[in-house]
């Protein structure tokens, strides 16, 4: 266990790297998984159709090999970036196909009369959704949606693996074997620095939910 | 701008299914302005479907539907606008479950109308206070009685001052002793020389407001007659077995 | 249908092994016949040894690269074959184990250390850098070669001479997580230039598609990678490190350790170091080094 004091300061540097990596591929998450919820449940068949796609492909791909097609595949067809962005495409692609599930789940646990009087009112599809249905649906939508959001910093130590390195998991890695330290101490820091992202995370949230929750 | 040739609803040749259901069938009706029309039938005579077609919630088959002589468009931008100017008031009230009153009645004109915040909740506060609730503007829809949520439901309506007034059911949702409170605004309305078509199963608010009753079932416009012809003298078998029905109950 | 397909192409990949074999040892395609070593009939060792134990046992459990052209790459056959296995063959041999009772472990840069603690390996042959740290764990014999650091660039790169050009040219450079040019890299470049994976190939791909400028490591490894490119990485040949690879026991095994670096030295003897070269590093490097002398057993 000594690892962990001895190597105090790549620890930390690991910890700010996975959680830039996740705060980044979160919130586009979020934003991304919202409009392709939007387009799923849109009135224009093409863009339902682009959301159902999207969905279909990225939740049945493992993060693996969509990593792959970021790291490996872009390049391959000339478009160059640094490893990082990279991994939070991936993150991204994969985690806003989650997000988009578990926000239709909210679109539609919302009564449809909510969206009938805000159309009735002159709002338009946008204005309904942003406006009316969304925010009673981001209330029934932050149990599942937490639940995507801890998986995705789970997930981010796979992205590690494909370039970006100098994440929490990879500079453990680091340790166990370039500098010889033994795995268990080594992934044992590892697991509280994962620990300390995703504990807290899940604090929030709830306080979140019964925040929202009261203001009804 | 209206002149008084031109109705302020007008339907030809109307046509809807859903799936094998015929709901309406071949539906040619005028509203004038300012005029009150009643739309009596059983229930599954295809009234709701009717009215909510006029702002196109339900597309129609075949036909045309024009509002204030604009034949109504495509679901997009100009339709929003169309129903800005259409209100709409629904049996279950629809009232924004996370707003409060007065953010209900202010919502559309900010949003949809562009009026400023503060002149929007002024004019709100005045229609609440006609509809006689300006004391629960703070609370949200889930804290008041189903009469206070349709009064507010109507206001929120008016609030975009719409050149028509559509009311599915306004009062079949109500406990009894709220009806009254909702026919009282309604009829308020009708007086002032609001243009408005009213789905209701309430023989005393359309003998008292409506200029015309309009008696449908199976999905056709049976009668179209005023309301004293309609009670006193109903042409038709169906019209006499639904008043049979109703009065002696 | 596809099965006699199958049976036709094994055939003919059998007849191709045997005629490779029956030209001296010379197979392209490191087939894990190599120059097999003769195996001592009748060895005996002193009680209570590893040596006793393998030997009676009748089996050696070998952990390697799987990975690793040259020097521990799986083949078709499933078995890994290179420079690492052969040697490994060699002390199996004068164990008085034949080949085909050696098994296999995959021994990626990661967890060597580990499969030898757990007692999952018996020796770890796998292109594995001697130094301070990993001695704490376990104990190395040898060195059976000594590599270097290198760096290997697309043919068409003039800008990077060495490692001292890396940080004028603010060239990307890729290796493997975990492995010791991983860390030798970061006194020469800005560590935000390095890319790390788990596996080489990854990074060739990333020099490929320009994702990367460098990939550096062992100049063996890199050759491995540039014979496989066909032309276009070259090396840059300015062994900057001195990797002297050693074969992993189990910590404080010194007998065998003592064992194994006397089976190495009696190897170059008797030639069949010099045959494992030439069945497999030869190819891209025909001259046999000299055995680098052994290090204590501690």
């Amino acid at each position: 266990m000594g690892v962990i004091i001895e190597q105090f300061p790549l620890y930390v540097s690991g910890f700010l790297t996975t959680l830039r990596l996740v705060l980044i591929a979160g919130v586009l998450s979020i934003i991304l998984g919202t409009i392709i919820a939007a387009f799923r449940v849109s009135p224009v068949p093409p863009l339902r159709l682009v959301g159902t796609g999207w969905v279909t492909v990225f939740r049945n791909t493992p993060l693996a090999v969509v990593l792959f097609a970021t790291a490996f595949g872009l390049p391959e067809i000339g478009v160059n970036s640094s490893y990082f962005v990279f991994g939070v495409l991936g993150l991204v692609l994969y985690t806003s196909a989650f997000v988009c599930e578990a926000i239709r789940s909210g679109i539609n646990s919302v009564s449809a009369g909510q969206a009938e009087a805000a159309r009735a009112v002159g709002l338009t599809f946008g204005q309904s959704l942003s406006l009316i249905v969304l925010p009673q649906a981001f209330r029934t939508v932050i149990p599942p949606l937490g639940s995507v959001l801890i998986a995705m910093i789970k997930n981010s130590a796979i992205a590690g693996a494909f370039g970006i390195g100098g994440d929490l998991f990879a500079n453990g890695v680091q340790l166990t074997s370039a500098q010889g330290y033994s795995a268990a101490g080594v992934l044992f820091g590892v697991m509280l620095g994962y620990l300390v992202l995703t504990i807290p995370g899940g604090i929030l949230l709830g306080v979140l939910e019964r925040k929202l929750a009261v203001a009804r | 701008m209206t002149r008084s040739s031109t109705p302020m609803i007008r339907m030809a040749a109307v046509d809807k299914h859903f799936g094998d259901l015929h709901v309406l069938r071949d539906i040619n009706l005028e509203v004038d302005a300012g005029q009150v029309v009643v739309v009596l039938g059983p229930s599954g005579s295809g009234k709701s479907t009717l009215c909510r077609t006029i702002n196109r919630l339900e597309p129609i088959d075949t036909g045309v539907i024009e509002v204030d002589g604009k034949e109504l468009p495509e679901e997009g931008k100009a339709l929003a606008g169309l129903r800005a100017d259409v209100g709409m008031v629904f049996q279950s009230f629809n009232l924004f479950a996370h707003k409060t009153i007065l953010e209900n009645v202010t919502l559309a004109p900010i949003k949809v109308r562009r009026m400023p915040k503060g002149e929007a909740q002024t004019h709100g506060l005045a229609l609440l206070e006609r509809v006689g609730i300006a004391n629960q503007k703070d609370k949200y829809p889930a804290q008041l009685s189903g009469g206070q949520q349709q009064r507010a439901a109507i206001a929120r309506a008016l609030a975009m001052k719409p050149k028509v007034m559509l009311f599915d059911e306004p009062t079949s949702a109500l406990d009894p002793e709220m009806v009254q409170e909702v026919l009282d605004v309604m009829t308020t309305l009708a007086k002032e020389g609001m243009t408005m078509l009213v789905v209701t199963h309430e023989m005393g608010f359309a003998r008292r407001a409506a200029n015309r009753v309009v008696f449908m079932a199976d999905g056709e416009i049976v009668e179209d007659a005023s309301p004293d012809t309609f009670f006193s003298n109903p042409t038709s078998d169906r019209a006499k077995d639904f008043l049979g029905k109703i009065l002696t109950h | 249908m596809r099965l006699s397909h199958f049976a036709k192409v094994a055939a003919v990949a059998a007849a191709a092994v045997l005629t490779a074999t029956a030209c001296g040892g010379q197979s392209p395609s490191l087939g894990s016949s190599g120059a097999a070593p003769s195996v001592a009939q009748g060895a005996s060792f002193e009680a209570g040894t590893t040596m006793e134990k393998l030997n009676k046992a009748q089996a050696l459990r070998l952990g390697t690269k799987f990975d690793q052209p040259l020097f521990g790459l799986k083949g078709l056959d499933g078995k890994p074959a290179g420079f690492d296995v052969e040697i490994a063959k060699i002390i199996a041999a004068k164990l008085g184990i034949p080949a085909d009772k050696i098994s296999y472990t995959e021994a990626p840069s990661a967890v060597r250390e580990e499969v030898i603690e757990q007692d999952r390996v018996d020796m770890v042959v796998a292109t594995y850098t001697i130094n301070d740290k990993r001695k704490e764990r376990i104990t190395f014999a040898g060195p059976y070669y000594v590599a270097g650091q290198d760096l290997m660039v697309k043919s068409d790169n003039t800008t990077i001479t060495g490692p001292e050009s890396l940080k004028a040219a603010n060239a990307k450079v890729c290796s493997v997580s975990g492995s010791t040019p991983s860390e030798k890299i970061k006194q020469y470049i800005d560590p935000a230039n390095l890319t790390l994976f788990d596996v080489y190939s990854k990074c060739a791909d990333a020099l490929r598609t320009g994702q990367v400028d460098v990939v550096t490591t062992d100049n063996v490894i890199l050759t491995g990678l540039i014979e496989n490119s066909s032309g276009a990485f070259k090396l840059v040949n300015k062994k900057f490190t001195e990797e002297p690879y050693g074969i992993g026991v189990k910590k404080g095994d010194v007998k065998f350790c003592e064992f194994v670096n006397k089976t190495l030295k009696e190897a170059e003897a008797d030639g069949s170091y010099k045959a494992a070269w030439d069945s497999t590093l030869a190819k891209v490097s025909p001259d046999v080094p000299p055995l680098p002398a052994a290090g204590t057993c501690s």
